[in-house]
């Protein structure tokens, strides 16, 4: 039997059901708990040449449990009693589980080959979908010693989030903060080591990957009778494809399912009123697995992923080596503040800037105004061949303007421009915007009006959305929503343009059952040019609630 | 013109900013922190502090006191302390002033009078902490006023100019109540409590929910003093798309945003998340819309990868915007014509001008070569000095 990813997540799975439903003392320590369970049910189409489409049932089940249980050994708890800020050590716990099971034809189908007429589960012909037919993901889970070196050290142990220049990932490891003393200097040093979550990992999940590439479609190098005349081919294609409810017999990956080690570092500004600046540094890296070995392999069938008859495979690649810097300010002038803000990520790996930003908030009174640019050079995990075909950048010029966070009457509105810088030195731009109003009417209702433009590579759209909700009491209320838009899709990748207009309605409904329960009701129903009515519904049931004011 | 338009627009808008007068609330005075207060009474601190008297002369119990709810509030026991007051005689005159009506404006003989409301702010503050610190430390220009207001109280700024650390989002719960598991309470029953506009960011105003992504970027942000991280994953990793964001009928909308760029990347993994569904749909490269023999229901079009002389319009979307592309291809698809091996149909290479001997293609060598390895297989063909003969 083939290895595989989802074979091992499935495993993994079994082991952390026995490991939930396992018996386990009791504790009276604090803690607090997030649960939603979320139903879904709608179609979607398996377009067809020849006669009517196929719908696909899309039925998924997702529940989610974020834990806090605090001052685990109750260590602060005389200083709780006493009304002291917490100090010295305290140990907590934080986690967030999620079980997702979509039972629909969608995953769960199966879908038919061609040459041969084979009938085969669609979860095997289409790996990527076992993504979503069943998974127990960790998304996070760590325990948490703070107060620690007079309270300056906070250490983060298990499945932690930690920083990778442009948002956050997971770790199986642990991060190190320490605050400098104020007489040496206002930072605070941040250090995570561990190993990057992938979707093999244990309790993995997929959205932590470095990029979305390289997937299923594995490759191996079969050697040739001498070095250097070796050929890549898909791993295994030849073989069989089976039936398999759960996980895909196709997917064997050995470099995706590889340990990827990161380690990284971040100073940043503390306890400073009106800057705060940030600098780090992020570098993953992975053992190249299925290394040829000696030549006298040659008449041995081969299981490598990268050829190696004369050493040119190194031993680790570098997946990802980032640097970035941050920074953002606050200060007034002439009664506007002025809240300018920049960042920038350079990657060692491609030596080059790929992602930029920079803007500036204005706010007067209600009146917010930001202007802003963004740059953006697409990169990819170090192993993907893609780095080498994207070259050309998009740069963003953006003005947002917002007016009324807490009055009576609310209005948003933003205009964009993008340029694509072509490798031949020309230029290409895309660019739109969008406005809308918000009234509050008395206590019960609230509604808005939006419109929505833009044009340029991809296409023109033109429309807008009227939504309207209304609150009776603090059990029920209700709310509403049409969206009209006209769309011209641009020909350059389609043979045809296709100019229609699509409309959609939405009615959601919250029941508030208990103080913080609540049943979400969602249903949407769609009709386009291509689709003459669509219609999908989700639950929430939502153990957490907190409703908006 | 249209640039004289968009110039048209900013100038309007600017224009509106700066017409409108200055800020009207003061944002160092949160009003669930401060919740509203009647006092309806005539005092004055600034005579009675001119007079010599200290502030625990009337507020005896301020410096004993261990929470925030403790009434500090002098009663008509710590007057009679030096005005003689005789509830028998409402009208009595004597120096200091005796007479109800001295102190309680409104009040009439045979009347009620109006209570004093003082909710209690919902911070934790221990007064018998901060003995050694002067009073007018924290209530600054008590000196100055008639009756104290929220004004004289403390705000976040003057505590945070001692306790320093206080800015950390790991001590917000020094101060701030906090619920089970840690986090600060922000639902109270007069109003939602959100960061302030100095320096931490939004107010949590319209759209907040969908563009947050320079306040969760800042350096020292307190986000998840209040939010649990639970809360970022629920959308940004999450199973369901949130109501508000994407608008309806997506599923035929996107393509248009996928085409331009837009980056999915912080909620989607773009190959892994769009190809199931393509596929699935027929809309990839197994599906049929992709290989139709009918010009109308192909999804390139033709001469999109020519094969020698033609439009080959694939290269222009492949170097815009390479992740549409992963959303229906892998790898192996562009190896297909793009290798330097044997076994490629075309051996095209993929590199931009001036990729030899560049600086990026040293920096991937060096730090990555199985990239590399899955084109240039021969010795002579590795190394970023290697040019196609």
């Amino acid at each position: 039997m083939i290895p595989s990813a989802t074979m091992s997540r499935g495993a993994w799975l079994a082991v952390a059901l026995a490991a939930t439903l396992a018996p386990a003392p009791a504790h009276a320590y604090e803690f607090w708990l997030r649960a939603q369970t979320i139903g879904q049910a709608y179609q979607l189409r398996d377009y067809q040449l020849v006669g009517p489409d196929l719908f696909l049932g899309r039925r998924r089940v997702t529940q989610t449990l974020a834990l806090r249980i605090t001052d685990v050994g109750d260590l602060a708890l005389a200083r709780r009693l006493a009304r002291l800020p917490e100090r010295g050590l305290r140990i907590s716990w934080q986690s967030y589980l999620r079980i997702d099971h979509d039972f629909g034809d969608f995953t769960s189908g199966s879908v038919t080959l061609s040459n041969p007429a084979l009938r085969r589960d669609a979860i095997d012909v289409i790996p990527e979908l076992s993504d979503s037919v069943a998974g127990l993901d960790l998304m996070y889970g760590f325990l948490q010693l703070d107060g620690l070196a007079d309270d300056r050290l906070m250490i983060q142990l298990g499945r932690v989030l930690a920083d990778d220049g442009w948002g956050t990932t997971g770790i199986d490891g642990g991060i190190a903060r320490y605050q400098m003393p104020e007489s040496v200097a206002p930072i605070a040093i941040a250090a995570s080591a561990g190993l990057r979550v992938r979707a093999s990992s244990p309790l993995g999940v997929t959205s932590y990957e470095l990029d979305g590439t390289s997937g299923a479609g594995c490759q191996e190098y079969v050697e040739g009778t001498t070095p250097g005349t070796g050929a890549w081919q898909l791993i295994d294609r030849n073989r069989m494809i089976t039936s398999s409810r759960l996980t895909s017999d196709y997917a064997y990956c050995p470099q995706r399912d590889v340990r990827q080690p990161t380690v990284g570092v971040t100073l940043a500004t503390t306890h400073t009123k009106h800057f705060g600046a940030e600098v780090g540094y992020r570098r993953t890296w992975s053992d190249t697995v299925g290394l040829i070995g000696p030549v006298d392999r040659l008449d041995t069938p081969d299981l490598g992923l990268y050829p190696n008859e004369f050493g040119q495979a190194p031993a680790t690649g570098v997946d990802e080596e980032r640097l970035y810097a941050r920074a953002h300010a606050t200060f007034s002038v002439a009664g506007i503040a002025i809240e300018p803000y920049g960042d920038a990520r350079y990657s060692l790996l491609h030596a080059l800037v790929d992602r930029a930003d920079a803007g500036v908030r204005l706010r007067r009174g209600d009146h917010v105004l930001e202007p802003a640019l963004e740059y953006f050079y697409p990169t990819f995990d170090g192993d993907s061949i893609f780095n080498a075909f994207s070259i050309e950048p998009t740069t963003d010029l953006r003005l947002g303007y917002r007016y009324g966070e807490h009055g009576t009457w609310r209005a948003t509105a933003d205009a964009w421009l993008r340029k694509y810088a072509h490798e031949d030195d020309t230029s290409s731009f895309a660019g739109g915007g969008d406005a809308g109003i918000q009234r509050v009417i008395g206590a019960a209702w609230r509604g808005g009006l939006d419109a929505l433009a833009d044009t340029g590579y991809g296409g023109r759209r033109i429309g807008g959305t009227a939504q309207a909700t209304w609150r009776g009491d603090q059990m029920f209320w209700v709310r509403g929503r049409v969206i009209v838009l006209a769309v011209a899709e641009d020909a350059t990748s389609s043979t045809l343009a296709a100019h229609y207009v699509t409309s959609s309605a939405s009615v959601s409904t919250t029941w508030r059952v208990a103080d913080s329960v609540a049943l979400h009701l969602i249903a949407e129903t769609d009709h386009d040019a291509i689709h003459a009515l669509q219609t999908r519904a989700i639950a929430v049931f939502d153990l957490a609630f907190a409703p908006e004011p | 013109m249209k640039a004289r338009f968009a110039f048209l627009i900013v100038l309007a808008l600017g224009a509106g900013v700066l017409a409108q007068p200055a800020q009207l609330e003061d944002p160092d005075w949160s009003p669930v922190v401060y919740p509203l207060q009647r006092l309806p009474l005539i005092f004055s601190h600034q005579k009675h502090l001119a007079r010599g008297t200290t502030c625990t002369t009337c507020h005896t119990t301020a410096t004993s006191s261990q929470s925030a709810v403790d009434n500090l509030i002098p009663t008509e026991l710590q007057c009679r302390g030096c005005h003689p007051i005789d509830r028998n005689d409402p009208a009595k005159q004597a120096t200091p002033t005796a007479a109800c009506g001295a102190c309680h404006p409104a009040w009439t003989a045979g009347s009620v009078v109006q209570r004093v409301y003082l909710t209690p702010p919902p911070l934790k503050f221990a007064h018998a902490q901060h003995g050694q610190t002067a009073c007018e430390t924290c209530h600054t220009g008590i000196r100055t006023v008639d009756l104290a207001t929220t004004r004289q109280l403390p705000t976040m700024a003057s505590c945070l100019s001692c306790h320093k650390s206080g800015s950390e989002e790991r001590h917000c719960a020094d101060c701030h109540l906090a619920k089970l598991g840690g986090l600060i309470e922000t639902q109270f029953e007069h109003g939602r409590l959100v960061p302030g506009r100095d320096g931490l960011g939004d107010q949590h105003g319209p759209g907040f929910a969908n563009n947050h992504t320079q306040e969760a970027r800042q350096a020292g942000n307190t986000c998840n003093a209040c939010h649990d991280r639970s809360e970022c994953v629920d959308c940004h990793q999450g199973v369901v798309k949130p109501a508000d964001f994407h608008p309806g009928n997506y599923l035929a909308l996107h393509v248009i945003d996928a085409k331009r760029g837009k980056d999915c990347s912080a909620c989607h993994r773009t190959e892994s998340f769009c190809i199931a569904c393509h596929e699935r749909s027929g809309v990839g490269t197994r599906g049929i819309s992709a290989f139709s023999v009918d010009p109308g229901q192909r999804f390139h079009p033709l001469g999109w990868s020519s094969q020698g002389p033609g439009p080959n319009l694939h290269a222009q979307e492949a170097r815009r915007n390479l992740t549409t592309c992963t959303s229906c291809h892998r790898e192996e698809d562009c190896l297909t014509c793009h290798s330097a091996q044997p076994g490629a149909a075309f051996h095209a290479s993929p590199h931009p001008v001036g990729w030899r001997n560049s600086a990026r293609c040293r920096a991937l060598d060096r730090g990555n070569r199985r990239m590399c390895l899955r084109c240039h297989v021969t010795q002579d063909e590795l190394g970023c000095d290697w040019s196609k003969r």
